[in-house]
Formats: structure tokens, sequence, C-alpha cells
């Protein structure tokens, strides 16, 4: 294929509706049915918007891909990955390298702040790009259902960033389920140490907003990183990796971790959309409440009856509270600072983050003794580490990456409910998840579709 | 007259024999320590004037208030002057030395503590003990000072006022009536320390301060302190704010956990658990974790199934009911009992159209005068006051506080990784000694219980 016939299928590709491509009687005839997708023999194109932390390893993965731009909002972060891709043009804003590398993009990795993954999400999707967008999915519950919706529409070929998605054990998980391993669930707990895990990745702040008002950094946009949240000022307590801490900018211990702790049941028991849920916090000081998540948080869903599955209530725990041990956990077992149990009428089985990690039936003799079922689910390539290989694979060969915006937004939408809970604490949620409407609290409408700064759409 | 009534109190409060002596003294009290007759007043001393200690006192002015004594005199001035004629004192010890012939009974309303230390320093004496929940700091006084109350003889009341309800009987009247069935299953839930006594606030899962304060001139530091490790004076322990300190309080279990549990403990007749079992926010060994749930199992007794008991504090509380009608308010303090056919939420079956169809239970148990009435009709001869330490107090207070040692800091890895295996009986934990440690604390030098 010369170099002149490879760009314009990019480009087709890039522009991603099908009937665009099809105008194009040169591009081969085995990617016109797969929705626009790539040749494997060709490299993507690929740009990263928010460098400097997750984004940085996201990329790493795809190395075997051309990087061929970066965007960060802050350049002391980024540049150790700016570095590494010296060939990669670098901007601030997101909205400017879309413009101006718009024919050089063909997919994008997102990996900024919750409270921007929307509006850079939505910008590229339009536009016809590939999308792996870290987790949680969005900020709130429209803007995951919006960009579900436009990745369908436009047809381009996404993946959440929970690599446990793509793992092995989530599989194992699955196949022993359906084999009837524990019997029917009813019950699940998770839970995760965060905001409280001891790791400047898993510790965010419970505080009031600082009110000092240091300078801003020279290589920082502060603006730019704001995005879409109502302008406050620069504090370092927000940004780089804090932010996860702040109502306006994160979505806390389950929203960082529930799409990684919950994705197993929620895939495997098919949960779908919560009918009920309720929180309860540790916050009792307004100033606090106010700003920043819990120190720790109960959320209790409840789920209905799916297909010949019974109703599940599934309770959520964080701050390094944990569910009452269970029967089956031997003495000297411990329940592990972030992970599930499965309570079926037949058994128990616990496991890890990310993916049903270390997935066991417990006791462990019970594990021992169970006579495990064939593989019978495909197995992505390299498991959790080939997570965002899959998306490429995706990219190119059209058939949807392991945890698209069709698994991955409906996950994060049951996700982000129990945040909106906690912010709603101590009343129980009753939940139209078609509509996206508690139906017992008009108050939750303005969490569930949050106002933008002026100048900012979805 | 007056001076008749002086000797015969002063004989009272001596030995037992020589109260015998005295025919008036009504049968019934032989057996124990000095006990005052009906028509006479009590001269009682308040360990604490303060605070809950005025509260207390307040409630008990139908008898003498003779001496006060509090290490903080800001905190006392009310009572002080509320009671201008009575002795003031900054040291019990030196109270009890000076008032001993002159004083039936004492209030004890200090910080946690000290409970112990005081009551037995008064029990000692012969002398009527008023203490307030919870009983005691550690599992080992509850269990001591109850022990050498009944070897005493001297009237006690823990100050659970709550136990002399009609909320208290209808709840264990109705669940001894059979309304909902068998229980297994309860839950206990506070929102403190989020908020505590008057929308106060203490702090928990905070560190210790490190700058100095001066030493307010009312404040007897050192005497605050009494039977806890030297450390210097701050505004941060004292006044109230103690209950999250491990050295001083008993956090939010300990506060309220001697109220609420002590309904549960009543209607299902618990005794010692068989295990504890806890998880909480993160810890410091200084502070009380800033949230717990605390898990009790209970085996059979008396006729009854075993029973798990859930704790909650922080806000934290257990999942709503279903049979709790839409609406309705899931309150952030409650106590809801799980039985085999049906709920009940407080002392009131849900939903509400269960209870309304239900109406009350037959009344079994006989009804109170009033908590500080009991005990100062105790103190006069009669019946023992509902929650006196030998027969409720001691117990419930050690179940109560052997959750704190599922909670304790040090221990943390340890309890996530098995539930504490408890021998009530022999006062240990079977299966991790080490937590044995922290039934009993030492005592700062000069200090015996």
């Amino acid at each position: 294929m010369s170099k002149e016939s490879s760009r314009v299928s990019r480009r087709n590709v890039l522009r991603g509706a099908v009937g665009t491509v099809g105008a194009f009687t040169f591009v081969p005839g085995h990617v016109l049915g797969k929705g626009g997708a790539r040749p494997a023999s060709e490299r993507l194109n690929i740009a990263g918007i928010g460098v400097g932390g997750m984004g940085g390893g996201n990329l790493r993965a795809c190395s075997k891909e051309n990087i061929v731009a970066l965007c960060d909002v802050d350049y002391g972060h980024a540049a150790g990955t700016f570095k590494k891709y010296p060939n990669a043009r670098t901007y601030r804003d997101y909205r400017v390298m879309l413009d101006k590398e718009d024919k050089n993009i063909d997919g994008v990795i997102i990996a900024t702040p919750d409270h921007t993954h929307a509006v850079i999400g939505m910008e590229c999707i339009r536009r016809g790009k590939h999308v792996y967008l870290q987790k949680p999915l969005a900020h709130s519950i429209h803007e995951v259902r919006m960009l579900t919706e436009a990745a369908r529409k436009h047809k381009v070929q996404t993946q959440m960033g929970n690599q446990g998605h793509s793992s092995n054990e989530i599989r194992l998980l699955h196949e022993w389920i359906q084999d009837g391993a524990i019997g029917p669930v009813r019950e699940v707990f998770a839970w995760s140490d965060r905001p409280v895990g001891g790791n400047p990745w898993s510790d965010f702040p419970v505080m009031a907003r600082p009110k000092e008002r240091p300078t801003v950094p020279d290589k920082l946009d502060w603006d730019l990183w704001l995005g879409p949240a109502q302008y406050r000022p620069y504090h370092p307590i927000y940004h780089p990796l804090t932010w996860r801490g702040w109502w306006d900018f994160g979505t806390g211990a389950l929203g960082d971790m529930g799409c990684h702790i919950l994705d197993p049941v929620f895939w495997t028991l098919k949960l779908g959309h919560p009918t009920r849920v309720e929180a309860v916090t540790t916050h009792c000081v307004p100033e606090i409440a106010a700003e920043t998540y819990p120190l720790a948080s109960v959320v209790r869903y409840e789920f209905p009856a799916r297909g010949d599955m019974p109703p599940v209530k599934l309770t959520w725990f964080d701050g390094r509270l944990l569910p009452p041990r269970p029967k089956d956990l031997e003495p000297g077992r411990k329940l592990g600072t972030n992970g599930a149990l499965l309570m079926g009428d037949k058994g128990t089985i616990m496991h890890g983050s990310h993916g049903a990690g270390g997935v066991r039936m417990i006791p462990e003799v019970k594990m021992k003794a169970y006579k495990r079922p064939p593989k019978t689910l495909a197995r992505v390539k390299d498991g959790s580490g080939g997570h965002e290989r899959d998306w490429v694979r995706a990219c190119k060969d059209g058939k949807s990456a392991s945890s698209s915006f069709e698994y991955g937004g409906p996950l994060t939408e049951m996700v982000l409910l129990g945040v909106l809970a906690m912010r709603l604490k101590n009343t129980m949620l009753e939940w139209d998840g078609e509509n996206m409407k508690v139906t017992n609290c008009d108050e939750a409408d303005k969490y569930i579709r949050p106002a933008f700064r002026e100048g900012w759409t979805l | 007259m007056k001076k008749d009534k002086t000797m015969s109190r002063r004989d009272f409060v001596g030995a037992a024999a020589a109260a015998a002596a005295f025919t008036v003294v009504p049968r019934h009290v032989l057996g124990g320590a000095g006990h005052a007759a009906p028509s006479e007043k009590l001269n009682i001393a308040g360990i604490g004037a303060g605070g809950q200690a005025a509260h207390d006192l307040r409630q008990m002015e139908s008898e003498n208030i003779v001496a006060l004594c509090d290490v903080d005199w800001r905190r006392a001035r009310g009572m002080f002057q509320r009671h201008p004629d009575a002795r003031r004192y900054r040291d019990f010890r030196e109270m009890l030395d000076k008032e001993g012939d002159k004083i039936d009974a004492v209030v004890v309303a200090t910080p946690d503590h000290m409970h112990a230390v005081a009551s037995m320093a008064a029990i000692k004496r012969g002398k009527h003990v008023y203490c307030e929940k919870p009983l005691t700091h550690d599992v080992y006084e509850a269990r001591v000072l109850a022990e050498a109350a009944r070897k005493a003889g001297v009237a006690t009341q823990m100050g659970n006022q709550g136990q002399a309800s009609e909320g208290t009987r209808l709840m264990c009247e109705t669940i001894w009536d059979g309304a909902i069935g068998e229980v297994r299953e309860v839950h206990v839930w506070t929102d403190r320390p989020m908020r505590g006594i008057n929308g106060l606030y203490w702090p928990q899962g905070v560190g210790r301060p490190t700058d100095r304060p001066s030493i307010p001139d009312a404040v007897a530091w050192d005497l605050w302190l009494g039977t806890a490790p030297e450390r210097p004076y701050h505004p941060d322990y004292m006044p109230f704010k103690w209950r999250g300190w491990w050295d001083f309080g008993t956090g939010a279990l300990g506060d309220i956990g001697c109220h609420s549990i002590d309904p549960v403990f009543r209607a299902l007749k618990l005794g010692h658990p068989t295990s504890v079992e806890a998880c909480c926010t993160i810890v410091n060994e200084e502070t009380f974790p800033v949230a717990s749930r605390v898990t009790y199992e209970f085996p059979a007794r008396q006729g009854l199934a075993p029973v798990t008991l859930h704790w909650y504090d922080g806000g934290m509380k257990p999942p709503r009911p279903k049979e709790l009608e839409d609406g309705r308010a899931w309150d952030t303090n409650g106590t809801l009992f799980v039985g085999d056919k049906g709920k009940m939420l407080g002392n009131r079956l849900i939903p509400e159209a269960r209870q309304q169809a239900y109406g009350k239970p037959p009344k079994v148990l006989d009804r109170s005068p009033g908590h500080y009435q009991e005990w100062i009709d105790a103190c006069k001869g009669g019946k023992p006051a509902g929650s006196n330490f030998p027969d409720h107090a001691g117990l419930l207070a050690q179940v109560v506080l052997l959750g704190n040692l599922a909670l304790q800091p040090s221990l943390k890895e340890k309890v996530a990784r098995t539930k504490l295996l408890w021998d009530g009986e022999a006062m240990k934990v079977t299966n991790l000694p080490e937590a044995n440690q922290f039934l009993k604390r030492e005592y700062r030098e000069g200090w015996t219980l």
C-alpha cells in the first residue's frame, strides 16, 4: 500500500463514519465490514492527553504504535513523558492539538483528572478518533451516558482504562459463576483502603478548601487544568494526584477503585442498573463535607433480579472499613486492602482488585476440591498488561476492545451512582437508570448533570 | 434532732457490725454496709462537679450535697455557687480522707480513666457509688470494681439512665413476648463522635498536639491526669474532648455503648460474648478511629438462640431494613433487632402497621421510680438499682470495653486475620495472648486501684 493511500485511508478511519469510508473504493474490502478498521500491518497514530501520570504508562504500552502528539496542561509534570517521545509534538490545550493534528491522529489516550474526561473524550469521538479513556469514564453520570452514546454513534473503538477487565482472572470468575461454583449470588461486599491507602496515589485529602493562594507554577496552565470545573484559585493540594479527593475534580475512593473492584461482579452477575442506593459517610464538619470525599464511607446498592439470577445486594466500603469477617475465611487470612466477596448460596468467592486478581473460592480447601470448568471465554493477549494493546487491536480489526464504552459506560454509571449517594448521604435513592433520574430526590439532578463553567460544553 | 441524725449517720458509715447495733435500721439493710434510713437524707459528695457531674448532682438535690471535688474549678463554679455550703476539693483522695465520716455516698463523673480509682476508693470506705458510664476505662477495672461493690455491699448505679426508662422495658417485654420470634442478629449504631453532648464534636483520628499552652490557674493538671501517663496540659484533652483519646476516654463505643447496648443486654439476656471482631478507619496510637464497626458473637443462653451484635459508630449504620416504610427516617442513632418473625426498631415493630396491630406486650417488669431515685432508694436500704455494678453494669461495661480491645491500634493487623475468641469467665482472649495486655493498663506511679 502506497504512502498516499495509507494516508487517505487513515483520514477516513479518522472520520469514523462507515458511509464516508465506503466512498473510497481503494480501501481494502476486509476493512469495510469492520466499521472502518485499519490493517494490522499499519501503525496507529496516537496522541496522548494528560501524559504526566497514568497516561505515561498507557502510552508506554502502545509504544509499538506512532506516538505523534502529546498534550498536558502541566509541562513540568509531563516533562518525563515528553522526553521519551522526542518526535511527538507537544500541546497544552487539547482543543488546539485536535485542530492542528486532526489529520495525523487515529486514536487518543486520555488520562486527565476525572472532571475533564468527558469534554476531552467527546471532542475526540466527534472527530472520529478512537479513544482509550481512563477510568472512571467520566465525572458525572450524564457525562458517561453522553460518551457512551457518542461512541456508539460515531462508531469509534473505545476502551476504558480498567485494565483488569482484560485479565485472565476476571474470565475465570465468570466461568466459575456460570458453572454454579457457589450457586446463585445474592450478596456482594467490596472494599478499598482508599482514601487512606498509605501511598501517594492512594491518599486523598479530607479537608476544607485551602485559603492561601500560592503562585501558579510557570509550567502549569491552571485555567486549562480546571477545564469545565468552576473556577477556584490554584493550590498544590489539587494537582497532581490529590485531585481525586475533591468533589469538583475527582470521584473519591469509589470512583477511583470501583471501576476496578466492582468490574468483576458487574460483568459476571450482569448487574446493570441498580434500583436503590444509600450511603453513609464519616463526614460531619460542613466545611470539609462540602469540599472533599469522606474519610470513609459505606455505599449499599440493590439490584433487581436479572433473568434467572436473584436480586443482589452490593455493599461498598472504603477508608479501611470492611464487611464482617466471613465465616468461610480461615483464621490467619485477611480480607486484603482492596477486594470483594461474592456470597453465593453454596459458597463464597474472594478476589482482589483489578479484575478479580487472586480470585479464589474460600476456604482454600473448597477451592482445591473444585473441579474447574473448561476455559470457554476468549482470553485477551497478555491479560491486564495487554489492555491498551487490546484497544490498539480493536482500532485495527474493528472488533470491540474488552472494556469498550458499551461496557465501561454502564459500569461507570453504577459506580458514580454510589458517589452520588455519598453526596446525598443518609438518603435512600430510588434510581431510574434508563432515565438517569433519582425519582425521590430532585436535588440529585445537579450532581447527575453538573453545570459546566462558562465556555465549556459537552 | 439534728445532732442525733449526724451521729446515726456516722455509725451507718462505719462497720456493718456497728450499724447492726441500731435496731431502727431496716432488716434488709443488715447484710450490707451502712444504708441510711429512708427517712433520712443522704450526704452526697461529687467527684467531678462540672459537666455531666453537675447534671447528675442536680438530680440528687433531694439529698444533701455536702462536698464537691473537681480538678477544674472553672467548670465546677456553677455547682459551687449552687451549693455554697458544700466543702470544696480538688483531690478526691483528700476529700474522702477529710469527709469520710460525713458522707454516705459519692457521685463519680470524671473522665473515664479516673472512674475506677475514684469509685474503688469510695467503695473501700463503704460509700455508695453512682458512677458515670462507662463504668471504667478497662475491662479489668470493670470486673474488679463490680466484685468490690458486691463484697462491700454498697448501693451502686452506673449512669446509663435509659435503663430506668419505659422504652427499655417495652423493648424487653416485646422481645420476651415473642413478637419478632427468635433474635439472632442485632444492630446498634451511633453517629458519635460526630455529635456528642449538646451537639459538640470531639475529635478522633487526630494526633497529639505539640504546642504547650500554659495550664489555666483553675486546673490541677496533675490530678486531672491521675492514673494516666504524664503528658503536658493541652485544651485538646479537657474539658470534654478527652473522650477521643485512648489514654483518657473510651471513644464512641465507651460513651454510648453502655447506653444503647444496655437494653439489648437486658432484652436478650446477654452475658459474655464468645468472640469479638472489628474494623475501623485509619488508626493512630493517640485517638480512637473516626468510625468503626465491632461485631460480637454471643452463645446460646437461657433458651435463647446465639446472637450476633453489630456496633457501628462515626456515622456508619446497618442497611436500611425493607420493613421500614419509604420516607420514614432511618436515623443516625438506633437499635435494630432482627428476629425470625419480624424486626424491631428501638422498641417498635416495623413497619408501624405491625406495631399498631401488635399493641403492647404484657407488663412483666417493675417500673422505675427514676434512674437516680433507684440509687437513692438503694442507698437507703431499698432494692438494688437497675444498673448496679455487681449484677449488671460490671458485666455490661466489660463487654462494651472488650470492643475497644478489638480496636486497639497495635492489634489491628492481627485482628484483621482473626476474630478474638473471648473466655469471659477467665477474662482472657484465648487465641491472641498479646491482646490480653490491653485488658488492664499500667497506672502512673502513685496510683492504685
